[in-house]
């Protein structure tokens, strides 16, 4: 299957008691694409990326990852599996320092003996943290503050940069420009291209339609529980993605 | 101090973004290096406690005084330490005492007869640890399956097991201490160097425990868990797991509190350990520990413990109604989180 999709979910459905909150739904991302995935509040995009990144099983349907059917049973075994997720509601630890933020569930241990009982290796992930922050373009000067010194933008900063310094093959972005301003968003759009030109697969969900139309190559858009358009950005603009979204356009 | 996606068209660094958050002022760095500086704090009160008693009754630092305080202390502490890994994990666990308790009225039977066959008091006391340990272990892992299975809250699924384990003692003892053995007594008064023996097996339980809430991947996910759970499960730690490490850690902790409460009376009394819980949750409280979690140092706990201990002894000595202690403790901790809510910089619940 040399054409396979890089990531791809076929069939989903879930359902939480009587509220189904997808249907039959399929998306897929390719390497160095980015998908937006759009839809109104209670479209089941916040669970469809629940289900991507293994926090939640679908009811029914596949997974795929390079063609090859996968279980995620925790977020460990998509996370081990090159992907990454920023949630809305931030991932961050905020009493927990920079640098143990980006190492949080990797951490590096000590060399030796002391590293066998479990001893962390602070300096290293604080340095390291630093590096890898700036490799993907975030700017950071101070690992060793505590995440709750920073403000929401800083943190929202530290949270993408995490991610996409650890993604392997596939990041998700859950309105990652909720709560930025003007400037801080088109950064955070930037540090989106440059995850694409790295060959990453890029899931976009975002209320901001302007930023939905200018970064992504293709748009998913989702209403109540089922996919009703799956085409290129540029078939697009922001009236029909509007229209698509609430339903005053009916999409075949 | 600000820290933005960098651009990487390199554009104007001259215009700083408008942060929400503007840099500390001045005042407030220094309020914050003072508040926020708790265990200095704490050290100047212990201080200053010591100083009031001492003024008041001299005795108050005699050997024999400084003594009591400490085993007074270590059977507390034990407690406390294990309240700590609860409490910055996010939870909390009321049983403690009763486990403590627990644990040592088990112990008790279980000595009881090896005591009567006159076995080497070594030999007893190990058997009596290794009981007291298990029971209490065995009572944490209770606490954890209730959290974890049955969905309770911390503060119900250890409300019932402080109900359960202070019933069963009595139960169990019919209301009565367990065993006579003076030979423990003396056994573990045996001095070595200023303190009795005991004093250095918790002094080594202190120093393993601050290694690994401070300084081990063990730690850092009973902080990250009590920071921010959702966070923890999504960067891949086992939260179920994690959580029922850290209940039965604290009730290990506080069936070994149990053994030094039977080492202190020679004997498993039913209620040794009733009201502990207050006392180790204070003692965490006041070391300056949230208890939304995420935060908490066991050095503070430390201090907070014998800040506890101080307190109990100096109104002893002076002779003031033993019952007024209770109040004291209770003042202790409202005085504490107070002066958690005053300090500045922390998020809010």
């Amino acid at each position: 299957m040399a054409d396979a999709p890089l990531y791809e979910a076929v069939g989903i459905s879930k359902s939480y008691g009587h509220v189904t909150a997808l249907f039959d739904v399929n998306f897929s991302v390719n390497p160095g694409e980015i998908v937006g995935l759009v839809g109104d509040n209670g479209a089941g995009k916040s669970t469809l990326i629940k289900i991507l990144s293994g926090v939640h099983p679908p009811d029914r349907g596949k997974i795929r990852l390079d063609g090859v059917e996968r279980t995620w049973k925790s977020p460990h075994d998509a996370i081990e599996a090159g992907i990454e997720t920023l949630y809305q509601d931030s991932g961050l630890a905020p009493d927990l320092t920079i640098g143990s933020n980006v190492f949080l569930g990797r951490e590096k241990l000590k060399p030796g003996i002391l590293g066998r009982l479990g001893f962390l290796d602070q300096k290293a992930m604080e340095r390291q943290a630093a590096e890898e922050l700036k490799r993907v373009g975030i700017a950071v000067s101070g690992s060793r503050r505590t995440v709750s010194d920073l403000s929401g933008g800083q943190r929202q900063a530290v949270a993408i940069g995490r991610a996409i310094a650890w993604a392997r093959k596939v990041i998700m972005l859950d309105e990652p420009t909720n709560h930025l301003g003007a400037r801080q968003s088109i950064e955070v759009l930037s540090v989106m291209r440059s995850a694409k030109e790295q060959g990453l697969g890029v899931i976009f969900i975002s209320h901001t339609l302007p930023h939905v139309l200018e970064v992504t190559d293709r748009v998913v858009v989702l209403r109540l529980g089922r996919v009703v358009r799956d085409a290129a950005t540029s078939e697009f603009d922001a009236e029909s993605l509007l229209g698509t979204i609430t339903g005053l356009i009916e999409a075949s | 101090m600000t820290m933005t996606p960098a651009s990487t068209e390199g554009q104007g660094r001259a215009a700083p973004a408008a942060d929400p958050n503007p840099p500390a002022t001045e005042p407030r760095d220094w309020a914050r290096s003072i508040l926020g500086n708790q265990q200095f704090l704490l050290l100047v009160a212990l201080g200053a406690l010591i100083l009031y008693f001492y003024s008041k009754r001299s005795v108050f630092l005699s050997s024999g005084e400084m003594a009591n305080i400490l085993d007074d202390f270590c059977s507390l502490i034990l407690l406390a330490v294990g309240e700590t890994f609860v409490i910055v994990s996010g939870g909390i666990d009321l049983s403690v005492g009763s486990t403590a308790s627990f644990a040592g009225v088990i112990g008790a039977f279980s000595m009881r007869g090896m005591v009567s066959h006159n076995d080497s008091e070594a030999l007893v006391l190990v058997v009596g640890t290794i009981v007291c340990a298990a029971v209490g272990a065995g009572v944490g892992l209770v606490n954890a399956a209730l959290i974890n299975w049955l969905r309770l809250v911390p503060f119900v699924a250890t409300l019932a097991t402080l109900g359960a384990g202070a019933g069963m003692a009595i139960v169990l003892s019919h209301g009565i201490p367990i065993g006579d053995d003076t030979r423990a007594i003396i056994f573990s008064q045996a001095k070595v160097g200023p303190f009795s023996w005991p004093v250095f097996i918790v002094i080594g339980i202190l120093v393993i425990s601050w290694l690994y809430l401070h300084l081990s991947r063990y730690g850092r996910y009973t902080f990250a868990l009590g920071s921010n759970e959702f966070a923890a499960r999504a960067a891949g730690i086992n939260v179920r797991r994690h959580l029922v490490s850290v209940y039965v850690l604290s009730g290990l902790l506080s069936g070994l509190g149990g053994m030094f409460l039977y080492l202190r009376l020679g004997s498993g009394a039913p209620t040794s350990g009733a009201g502990d819980e207050l006392r180790a949750i204070a003692a965490v409280v006041i070391g300056g520990a949230s208890l939304l979690g995420g935060s908490g140092r066991l050095s503070g706990t430390i201090l907070g413990g014998l800040i506890l201990t101080t307190v109990t002894s100096g109104l002893i000595i002076s002779n003031v109604n033993p019952n007024w202690d209770q109040v004291a403790v209770a003042v202790l901790i409202a005085l504490a989180a107070a002066l958690q809510a005053l300090r500045p910089g922390r998020r809010r619940a």
